[in-house]
């Protein structure tokens, strides 16, 4: 009698973990819960690929969206066609602004990257990672989404969209007072 | 205690002894300080590598590695804790950049579970044995005794032969 | 054509399988020992049927068919023969189809095995339980995992090649069937496990048959586990030989509850005690390996072994609640009947140790599956991440790996049914001094921390308990007429050979783990720098190109010897940098070196990461032992039945014949083995007390 309550017990708690286990989406490209949401984007200087100086703190007033790229990287192949018609849809407003993040990658890779999708806007080098452990990014693509005001709102993991980009700015432009 | 009994426990007890004082000794001496390499390279196996799964900032040599080392022996350097490096990168990563689970918190469960278990099952285990000793052992019947020791006497005599 | 030819084979074994089964259960269900016979031909179909759907997909392989969605995968034509062969199980798809022709090779071998006994229930119900598993996996290849998918529309002019980091080392061609060779084997004594339960035949006979099975599984999946430690160290530079990784865990979860089986089946077969505890550690050892298939494979935990995601992971999960149900269950329900006949008589004894081991070895499993599964319920509950890794893992298992050590050295010298103090004191004061031998030496060399202490105090004990055995069954041997090396080999030695090998390993992990020193160094051409007493040179850099890949070397000297090429490799373009490590192994301690930053020009400063660790050949040898110790095991010995008396025998063992008990089995050709049982009685010298009888008032 008191193995069949001990079995009954072994298959509810097995019940459970297969339960649990089966409803977990293979991990896929989603907005990530960081702690830096709704804290103010750590600072970006340094210099671009072309040359010249470029500091986040200048696109104060529009979004910022902060894309961490590599050429090796095959999901951000994938997403340039999405960020460059992005960057084109919202080149007359100027209400957003990309800035690239070059992650482990030469500077000269980057830049024939970013040149042969038709990407213009500057991109900044970081040598030694320091920038990417400041936003807290694992693994290229990350796309961190900064409001006027110079506050995360969104970290997007994985491959984005230029239709998943407006739907961020537009719900943090929906939250912002 | 009879002599026999003393010579088989006599070398257990200066066995016993002799291990206490290596085992003092050996827990007791302070080692040299460490430098602030070998202190971050304490706080580096600590710390998850960003890019990888389970594998430590020490162990890998992933560029988020990389990176992390190189600013947790900064802060080394500039005289931070072991505490408030992690804070700074839980500010950055969330929790999970550590490989330790925190042990404060939901987090605590899965520390405390084990043991809980372990407790539980030695605790069942002794249960069990204080059971079966209380019953009696079955009495020896005479057939059996006399069984017993004509099998005896039978391989005595066969190891004398 | 290979795509038919490999489509018709799974359909072969798929449809061979659910027809044995129909038939099998139909001539056990209505006791007919002519279906039951005739039931056997279709495994042997089944394995023809993996056979061809092999041969199929390696010619594929070969002949660079990239039609086939699968090869255009994990092939190209620049790929090298061997990791072309390799290539069919570097994915999902390709690795089921392994598992499925492994577990056909299995039947088949079961089905010659026990051909004698081809009427036997129990043998028919084991063969429809393995009939029923490789429904599934045949299933899943015939439908939602098929390697023989085309490609849509036209083949591509050249394929992928396979994962970058499968594509270094010789080793991807042994550690991945080994580790399955070890996964499927276990698939057999659960069959019949599971045929014992249904057949109601609940006493050891099915424990007897599948001895050497679940020898041959463990030790392959114990081989399978160290060299991927070994692959993993040497190769694909994640740093260490074991990370506690998800898919580490996956391969150890079955293996230690494999591990406490083999040891509580000798008590099962001695005394016949430990049923429950048996069929459930053999239930869940083949449950486990499932789990493991589902962890490594779903992508619901990443990993470095996520090579690909699935939908499968649904359908594996069920097959687990499938397995679990139907062995829980079945235990359940057999449950009164399952009682043995005797019970533990003493706290310390043989079977109090092997029990105490089982509850051990189950805390291990347990500590392990919780902090695999932990982030994932975690975040399912919490909505944030948590990472649990090595220190939890290392902390929670340290006291239980100290305690088996501990019990490693103490259960050999431990008489069945009741021992007492001054048997065990005689027979363990040389081992215990040894054992304190060791720590005085360690603490005099400068050894420091109370873990590594009792570790290194433990593993000499247990060292030298089981040498003693050895010994004591060497000369048990000598004074019974036959050679020495009789002492050496049968379960009982090669356990005891086992063993060794198990301390060496302990040694070796407790060494390397407490005492590695890391250190980064920036060192321009030319210069060197010393870690921890070693001397590292940088000299230059090198450019390698292969036929499939190309790498920045950097060659090193380590003390004067070398060079050494740690390396950055990059297989064809678009993938991402991949660091490969050398190493200066020595008998003493390991120099891993791997590149940490390469400089932008040829002539600047290069960021090299030194790890220094010692006795980390040990690991390496120590599993060198194991395995000889698992073939030495299955050396055929003495058999004896579980109802022949284990201590002192009327009339038996005078010494120069071969005399043994009455119906005792012996094999034909005589061989005897010898252990320490034979030479423990003759122990007790004149006058001292014996191992205790209870004796009535």
């Amino acid at each position: 009698m008191k193995a069949r309550w001990i079995a009954l017990a072994v298959l509810v708690v097995a019940a459970g973990l297969i339960a649990v286990l089966a409803t977990r989406p293979p991990a896929a490209a989603t907005e990530v819960n960081t702690p830096l949401l709704g804290h103010q984007a750590p600072q970006v200087s340094g210099s671009t690929l072309t040359g010249g100086a470029f500091t986040l703190s200048a696109l104060r007033g529009r979004w910022a969206v902060v894309n961490f790229f590599a050429s090796w990287c095959q999901p951000c192949q994938q997403e340039e066609a999405d960020l460059v018609a992005f960057a084109y849809q919202h080149r007359g407003a100027q209400d957003a602004a990309l800035v690239g993040v070059v992650y482990d990658d030469s500077t000269s890779s980057a830049r024939s990257f970013l040149s042969s999708s038709g990407a213009t806007w500057p991109a900044v080098a970081d040598p030694g990672g320091t920038l990417a452990v400041d936003f807290g990014v694992r693994a290229p693509p990350e796309t961190f989404l900064v409001s006027p005001a110079g506050v995360v709102t969104a970290h997007l993991d994985g491959p984005v969209t230029a239709s998943q980009l407006d739907y961020w700015l537009a719900r943090g432009t929906e939250a912002m007072p | 205690m009879t002599a026999s009994r003393w010579r088989l426990w006599a070398p257990w007890l200066a066995m016993v002894v002799v291990l206490s004082v290596a085992l003092a000794v050996g827990a007791s001496r302070p080692g040299p300080p460490l430098s602030p390499t070998q202190r971050a390279a304490a706080i580096d196996a600590q710390l998850r590598c960003p890019s990888c799964e389970d594998v430590s900032v020490a162990d890998s040599s992933a560029p988020t590695a990389v990176a992390v080392r190189a600013i947790v022996l900064q802060r080394v350097r500039a005289g931070e804790r072991q505490a408030q490096i992690e804070d700074f990168l839980v500010s950055r990563y969330g929790p999970g950049i550590l490989l330790r689970p925190p042990t404060r918190g939901a987090t605590s469960t899965v520390w405390i579970v084990p043991v809980v278990v372990v407790v539980l099952a030695l605790g069942g285990l002794g249960v069990f044995f204080w059971r079966r000793r209380r019953r009696a052992a079955a009495p020896v019947g005479i057939e059996d005794r006399s069984l017993v020791d004509h099998a005896l006497a039978e391989r005595a005599a066969g190891a004398q032969s | 054509m290979n795509a038919v030819l490999g489509h018709a084979g799974v359909l072969l074994s798929l449809v061979s399988a659910a027809v044995g089964i129909a038939v099998l259960g139909t001539g056990l269900g209505r006791r007919r020992p002519a279906l039951v016979r005739a039931g056997r031909i279709y495994g042997v179909l089944v394995l023809v049927g993996a056979v061809v759907a092999v041969a199929a997909m390696e010619h594929a392989f070969v002949t660079h068919d990239f039609s086939l969605a699968f090869v255009a995968d994990n092939n190209s034509r620049s790929t090298p023969l061997l990791y072309t062969v390799t290539g069919m199980w570097s994915a999902l798809a390709g690795s089921i189809l392994l598992w499925g022709v492994i577990l056909a090779g299995y039947i088949g071998t079961v089905i010659w095995r026990f051909r004698r006994r081809a009427e036997d229930p129990l043998v028919g119900w084991a063969l429809l339980v393995t009939y029923a598993v490789a429904l599934f996996f045949f299933g899943l290849m015939a439908g939602p995992s098929d390697p023989f998918q085309t490609v849509a529309g036209a083949a591509p002019a050249n394929g992928l090649g396979p994962n970058v980091l499968l594509q270094d080392n010789p080793l991807v061609a042994i550690h991945p069937p080994l580790l399955y060779l070890g996964f499927v084997g276990f698939t057999i004594p659960f069959a019949f496990a599971l045929a014992s339960l249904v057949t109601g035949r609940l006493d050891e006979d099915w424990q007897l048959a599948t001895r050497r099975w679940t020898l041959a599984a463990w030790a392959f999946l114990t081989i399978g586990i160290l060299l991927g430690a070994w692959w993993s160290y040497q190769v694909l530079g994640w740093g260490g030989f074991w990370a506690w990784d998800p898919v580490e865990n996956a391969a150890i979860l079955p293996w230690l509850c494999a591990t406490a089986y083999l040891h509580s089946a000798l008590v099962q077969e001695r005394r016949g005690l430990l049923r429950v505890w048996n069929l459930s550690l053999v239930t869940a050892t083949f449950a486990l390996t499932i789990l493991g298939t589902f962890l490594t494979r779903s992508g619901v935990v990443q990993s470095v072994h996520a090579f690909s995601e699935s939908d499968i992971g649904p359908l594996l999960l069920g097959f687990f609640g499938l397995v679990l149900v139907a062995g829980v269950g079945l235990i359940a329900w057999r449950g009164d009947r399952l009682r043995s006949p005797g019970g533990i008589d003493a706290t310390v004894s043989r079977e109090g140790a092997f029990l105490l081991n089982n509850l051990l070895f189950a805390a291990f499993a347990f500590i392990v599956l919780l902090g695999t599964v932990f982030p994932l319920l975690y975040e399912t509950f919490a909505g944030q991440q948590v990472t649990v890794g090595a220190p939890y893992f290392d902390a929670m298992t340290l006291p239980i790996a100290l305690a088996l050590l501990l019990l490693m050295a103490v259960g050999p010298a431990l008489p069945w049914r009741k021992a007492d103090a001054t048997t065990l004191a005689r027979r363990l004061v040389v081992p215990a001094w040894a054992g304190t031998a060791v720590v005085v030496i360690a603490v005099v060399a400068g050894v420091r921390g109370i873990g590594v202490l009792a570790a290194y105090g433990l593993a000499g004990f247990a060292f030298s308990a089981n040498l003693r055995q050895l010994v004591l069954a060497m000369g048990a041997a000598r004074r019974h007429g036959s050679r020495r090396w009789r002492g050496l080999v049968g379960r009982a030695n090669g356990g005891m050979v086992v063993h060794l090998g198990i301390v060496v390993i302990a040694v070796a992990l407790a060494s390397a783990v407490s005492f590695a020193h890391r250190a980064q160094v920036t060192l321009r051409p030319g210069t060197s720098a010393v870690v921890d007493g070693e001397r590292i040179t940088y000299l230059s850099l090198a450019e390698v190109r292969g036929r499939a890949s190309s790498a920045t070397q950097a060659l090193v000297l380590v003390n004067g010897h070398g060079p050494l090429r740690p390396a950055i490799s990059e297989f064809g373009t678009g993938t991402q940098p991949v660091g490969t490590p050398a190493i200066a192994s020595s008998p003493l301690r390991d120099v891993y070196l791997t590149i940490d930053s390469l400089p932008a020009a040829a002539s600047g400063a290069v960021g090299i990461g030194v790890t220094v660790q010692p006795l980390v050949s040990w690991l390496w040898v120590g599993g060198g032992v194991v395995a000889l110790g698992a073939v030495l095991a299955m050396v055929p010995g003495r058999r004896r039945r579980p109802t022949d008396p284990v201590s002192a025998q009327p009339g038996a063992r005078r010494s120069g014949t071969r005399s043994t008990p009455e119906g005792a089995m012996v094999p034909s050709n005589g061989a005897r083995a010898f252990d320490s049982t034979d030479a423990q009685e003759h122990e007790p010298a004149p006058g001292e007390p014996r191992p205790a009888v209870p004796v009535g008032p």
